[in-house]
């Protein structure tokens, strides 16, 4: 009696464990939460909550990979062949890795000159077309480029030029490579902009200088300084770039870490001009709304962006630890991401880079990549602009919807369904989904359309009725006259 | 009735200094007549504000108030016609306070007859057609803003340099005294504070 007591009460007990074990990972399989808050920006600039666009899968450490852990890496980059490439800056090495998570290659020496030579702190890596690897291999003061075999086949270090000072020191910190060899660079202390090098290891010239910012205050306190007292004031210098990232066409994106500037992100074209479109509601610039103190107090201080195709690009928040991503009229997409420490937030996120449809995100101070993978809501709305940025918009409209369906108040898809139905001429449902997008200026258009649709269509109807009434007032002013004149003649005969 | 509220007001938009001077002299004017003038104005703002079309209307729809609208245009007028009053006295100015109040009041017109029908018409306009709306409710106020000049000059007999002055000055005062008013609502605000607070100790100590 009693141990079959025993057995039922172990068996209970069993079987509740095995249950509720089930019910939990079911539970976090489809209740997976992110650790940060997802929001958007609304027209009237305030932070509305909003779906997540991507959950954290996973973060790998250097431990995990088994080749000891990372220390502070600075750059990520994923090649064309899905291949992941990580600065190691303090383990002075490159990692290569395959899409699958596994180590191909590490690589710590090569040869030069028929010795051994290291790289000393290299903190940006980028890997051209053809499979060639660019190291900025940054205490050497040096770009070393090698071939995908590991073999050495340039190194620039130290270039002459008469636009470059005597005392100038060539610290390369993060680089990009087009499709023709052009290699930019972006070096401590190079305030002029982006150091442009051809395919020989030349130096061409600069690219894409950051303006100077002074505000009124500025002038007048120089205006009213003494030589002396503005002998200590700081220099008006440009800032420099903080990263940078080949789109396509020749186009590069670049970012810079001005505090305060509405134009941290720009999109240079082959001479250097900044060419971004900036056709949103507000300025390109990561967060609109923040503390201006503390901690984590300030605009947002970007530090890598990432081209996605389709017009799409992303930019990283190092103070907030934030992804915005911004489709080609700079219209904000979404937002994720956030400081913390759990899987998904980051200590000092430092570079970004996509795989796929994955966000990759290198944190340099837990030394991890961050896996991202989209959400329904995150994936529809890429598809949508990816459709709608390749002209079709029959598919835009149906992934709109779709987005819509997840966040009824995404202006953008709004905007997007209204443009589609302007192009079919139904100029009357374009007019309310504009208005709903907050879309001033194509609601004037399909306005200015239906307008015009309803007064031709009314046009007859118009005619008659002022024609008609036209008449009716001469006869009515006739009979009147006439019964006046009658009244006259009354009159007259009264008298 | 009609001859109070609707044909000297018309009068007197068009023909200023006729109208001003009968008012001041010939006892046209009527502060009740003044008083809807001031309250239609009121609504007008408020249509202009909830009904104006989607292309010139920038209002966020969450924040309108109908009865917030009062302080921007009840209070401004009252605060206007007060220190114009305290100012003029000071400045030797002929006017009394209902001939100050009835001046400000008619000069309002054209700002309603000019914004109500624009609302409407704003409803039927496209971005480019909209500078229009803004052209138009411009004039308005600088339309106002010429009769205000003359009523003021008329009613108080004043020559126009005079007249330029007085206005700034009654602006200035105006700034004065919403300052002072400021300062007596948080001082009262600070009184009821400490009041309270005391109250709440001795509740808490008992």
């Amino acid at each position: 009696m009693k141990q079959a007591y025993k057995r039922l009460l172990s068996r209970t007990i069993l079987g509740v464990a095995v249950c509720s074990m089930a019910l939990a990972s079911h539970g976090t399989a489809v209740l997976a939460k992110a650790p940060y808050e997802s929001y958007t920006y609304n027209y009237y600039e305030e932070a509305v909550p909003a779906p997540d666009a991507y959950l954290p899968e996973r973060s790998i450490s250097g431990i995990d990979l088994g080749i000891g852990s990372f220390s502070t890496p600075q750059d990520l980059f994923v090649s064309s062949k899905g291949e992941v490439y990580i600065a190691d800056t303090g383990n002075n090495r490159i990692v290569i890795l395959e899409d699958d998570w596994k180590v191909k290659k590490v690589i710590t020496t090569f040869e030069h000159d028929s010795k051994e030579d290291t790289f000393l702190s290299p903190s940006g890596v980028v890997v051209s077309e053809e499979g060639n690897l660019y190291v900025a291999d940054t205490e050497h003061k040096r770009v070393v480029v090698l071939s995908p075999e590991g073999k050495l086949m340039q190194i620039i270090e130290n270039p002459q030029s008469d636009l470059l000072g005597s005392s100038f020191s060539f610290v390369p910190l993060k680089l990009s490579v087009d499709a023709g060899g052009r290699i930019f660079v972006i070096a401590r202390g190079a305030y002029e902009g982006m150091l442009q090098f051809d395919k020989s290891g030349e130096f061409i010239g600069y690219s894409g200088t950051n303006k100077v910012r002074r505000d009124f205050a500025d002038y007048i306190w120089r205006l009213l300084a003494s030589d002396a007292q503005k002998k200590q004031m700081q220099l008006y210098i440009p800032t420099e770039f903080s990263n940078l990232d080949m789109g396509n066409k020749g186009f590069l994106y670049a970012t810079n870490v001005d505090p305060g500037s509405t134009e941290p992100v720009k999109r240079l074209n082959p001479s250097g001009e900044d060419v971004l479109k900036r056709y949103g509601y507000f300025e390109v610039k990561g967060d609109l709304v923040y503390r201006l103190r503390g901690a984590s107090g300030g605009p947002s201080r970007l530090v890598d962006i990432k081209y996605w195709g389709n017009g799409m690009y992303s930019v990283l928040d190092a103070l907030r630890g934030r992804v915005f991503t911004y489709d080609d009229e700079g219209n904000l997409l979404y937002i994720f991401g956030g400081i913390g420490t759990q899987i998904g937030t980051f200590r000092t996120p430092v570079a970004l880079d996509r795989m796929g449809n994955k966000q990759l995100i290198l944190d340099q101070g837990k030394e991890t990549i961050t896996i991202f993978q989209p959400t329904e809501y995150g994936a529809a709305i890429q598809e949508a602009v990816a459709n709608h940025h390749a002209g079709d918009d029959q598919r835009a409209v149906e992934k709109w919807r779709e987005v819509l369906r997840l966040n009824a108040n995404y202006d953008i898809a709004y905007i997007g369904i209204g443009k589609s139905l302007l192009y079919d001429k139904q100029n009357k449902e374009a007019m309310e989904y504009f208005k709903l997008g907050m879309d001033r200026k194509n609601y004037s258009v399909a306005f200015k359309r239906y307008r015009k649709e309803v007064l031709q269509e009314h046009f007859g109807t118009f005619l008659t009725v002022t024609t008609g009434g036209v008449v009716l007032i001469i006869a009515l002013r006739a009979v009147r006259s006439r019964s006046r004149r009658r009244g006259e003649q009354h009159e007259a005969g009264l008298f | 009735m009609k001859q109070d509220f609707f044909k000297f007001p018309m009068h007197l938009i068009v023909h200023p200094f006729d109208g001003f001077w009968d008012l001041k002299y010939e006892g046209k004017g009527k502060v009740k007549v003044a008083l809807v003038i001031v309250f239609v104005l009121f609504l007008t703002f408020v249509l202009q504000r909830q009904y104006a079309g989607f292309l010139v209307n920038y209002n966020d729809p969450r924040t309108l108030n109908s009865l917030a609208e009062l302080q921007y245009v009840i209070l401004p007028f009252f605060l206007w016609c007060v220190s114009g009053w305290s100012i003029t006295t000071l400045m030797e100015g002929e006017g009394k306070f209902r001939e100050i109040l009835m001046a400000t009041a008619y000069s309002l017109v054209p700002i309603i007859l000019i914004y109500l029908p624009m609302t409407l018409i704003s409803r039927f306009l496209t971005t480019e057609e909209s500078s229009f709306y803004y052209l138009l409710n411009t004039f308005a106020i600088i339309w106002f803003l010429y009769l205000l000049f003359v009523g003021t000059m008329t009613v108080h007999q004043y020559t126009p340099a005079k007249t330029v002055i007085t206005m700034l000055l009654t602006v200035v005062t105006m700034g004065i005294m919403v300052f002072l008013g400021t300062l007596v609502f948080s001082l009262i605000q600070q009184i009821i504070e400490f009041i309270v607070n005391i109250y709440r100790e001795l509740v808490f100590r008992i």
